[in-house]
């Protein structure tokens, strides 16, 4: 449910992992590589991860989620190593038995992501690279 | 006590490798990052182990202490 790969990223693989009869409703989020940044053409972008932190906090993510809005299940994976234009860098899936808990599960979950998971992400220009947080 | 101390993303790159470690006679995470001579900024956090931890944390023989630069998942 929880992982950090150099692997391309499956929305299958997410899907399946959170259905649930007694769950309604699938919210899923995927994260992509976007080709620009502040009026920069993105040729590329490289993540970087403390894997078996970053994993914990996706799961301490998951335990909070299920706290708070009692979603059905969390799936979160995201993908290091270099990355191309269009290519999934993060993939979230949460179930719940309506709707509204799947979406505020699945936004609580990236944005608690993008600060507490220990992920680091490099994009290279076509002169210079930079290291961009946030 | 001896602690190895790891480097992620800009802090990796400006210090040239991933991984060090430090020899202190302290024993506290800010005791550990002063030891590591490195230039440290308010935006860095802590880690001991896989925990988030201030710079007063204590640490024991064999702890891992790892320096978490802005963070840019996602």
């Amino acid at each position: 449910m929880f992982k950090v790969t150099t692997e391309p990223l499956s929305i299958d693989e997410a899907y399946a992992a959170v259905r649930r009869d007694d769950c309604g409703a699938v919210a899923l989020f995927v994260g992509t590589v976007r080709d620009h940044h502040d009026g920069k053409k993105v040729t590329q972008i490289s993540y970087s991860a403390f894997q078996e932190m970053a994993v914990k906090e996706f799961a301490a993510i998951a335990t909070e989620a299920i706290a708070r809005w009692k979603v059905g299940a969390v799936y979160i994976a995201h993908r290091t190593g270099p990355l191309k234009i269009g290519d999934a860098s993060v993939v979230i899936a949460v179930s719940s038995a309506h709707r509204a808990e799947a979406f505020e599960g699945c936004r609580y979950a990236i944005e608690t992501l993008k600060k507490m998971a220990p992920i680091w992400k490099e994009e290279f220009y076509e002169t210079g690279k930079a290291w961009i947080s946030g | 006590m001896k602690v190895v101390v790891q480097l992620f993303g800009p802090l990796a790159e400006q210090a040239g490798r991933p991984r060090l470690e430090v020899t202190v006679a302290g024993s506290t995470v800010r005791d550990v990052v002063e030891a590591t001579g490195l230039q440290v900024d308010k935006s860095v956090r802590y880690a001991r182990n896989t925990d988030y931890v201030d710079l007063d944390a204590g640490l024991q023989e064999g702890d891992v202490v790892s320096l978490i630069p802005p963070v840019g998942g996602g």
